[in-house]
């Protein structure tokens, strides 16, 4: 029952991103990166991960896992475009770290394990783990609140969107 | 409507990155401007779709605008695609 008080009540025209990786749930501020530090790909946060697995934020379909498995985007059923980014400049790491578990297309429920990364290979390349959230179609929402500046476990609030 | 087609050159092709800076530049056009792979196509205004081509090296990309200003954004999307892709 605890369970209840812990969650925040999405209000009708509202929707609820869970965290995707445990970790520190920060705002973009902290991504050294413009693309994202100034949201150029849309509103959002990141998360500096302390688990190296990716689970789905909400209920929803993948709508595309990149070929190099460093990003996945999820359309939820609520219509919100998320695009989960593992680390930064990641692409050029050319999937080596990451094991895909979903494919584009298919249905997932918030929790279901997408990826997973090894933390200790894409610091040895030398690359940031932070892995920016990111709502690409943030212009359709009035508002986009973050829940930053705290632990998540996946699936805790980290965004709530208004339309 | 004003069309051009370019093979991508970039390593990575479409990534993150460059598909954040491709609309950024798209948008700064009234005209509709599609993009088109052989395997599909997508509105290169919204970041979901752009980077849902999944564009690799290699790939040729057919740019369409359409619209009033379709000649300047075929020609900034041209020269932005030989900058960066």
């Amino acid at each position: 029952m605890f369970d209840f008080f812990k969650k925040k009540q999405p209000k009708a025209n509202g929707s609820i991103i869970g965290a995707p990786i445990e970790g520190e749930a920060v705002p973009s501020s902290e991504i050294s990166d413009p693309t994202f530090g100034e949201e150029m790909l849309g509103k959002g946060m990141a998360i500096k991960p302390t688990v190296g697995k990716v689970y789905a934020p909400v209920d929803g379909t993948v709508a595309m896992v990149f070929d190099t498995k460093h990003a996945i985007t999820i359309t939820s059923n609520e219509g919100a475009e998320i695009l989960i980014h593992v680390g930064l400049d990641t692409v050029s790491l050319k999937g080596e770290p990451f094991t895909a578990h979903v494919a584009a297309d298919q249905k997932v429920k918030k929790g279901d394990l997408l990826l997973e990364f090894d933390m200790d290979a894409i610091r040895a390349a030398g690359l940031d783990t932070i892995s920016p959230v990111i709502i690409c179609n943030s212009d359709d929402y009035k508002e986009v609140k973050r829940f930053t500046g705290k632990q998540v476990k996946p699936g805790d609030d980290i965004m709530e969107l208004e339309k | 409507m004003t069309e051009f087609k370019y093979v991508i050159t970039d390593e990575l092709g479409i990534h993150a990155r460059p598909a954040g800076m491709l609309v950024k530049e798209a948008k700064k056009f009234a005209s509709t401007i599609k993009l088109a792979t052989a395997a599909k196509t997508v509105d290169a205004k919204g970041i979901m779709g752009v980077m849902s081509l999944g564009a690799k090296k290699g790939d040729e990309v057919t740019v369409k605008a359409d619209g009033a200003d379709e000649a300047d954004a075929a020609a900034a999307l041209e020269a932005f695609f030989k900058a960066n892709l």
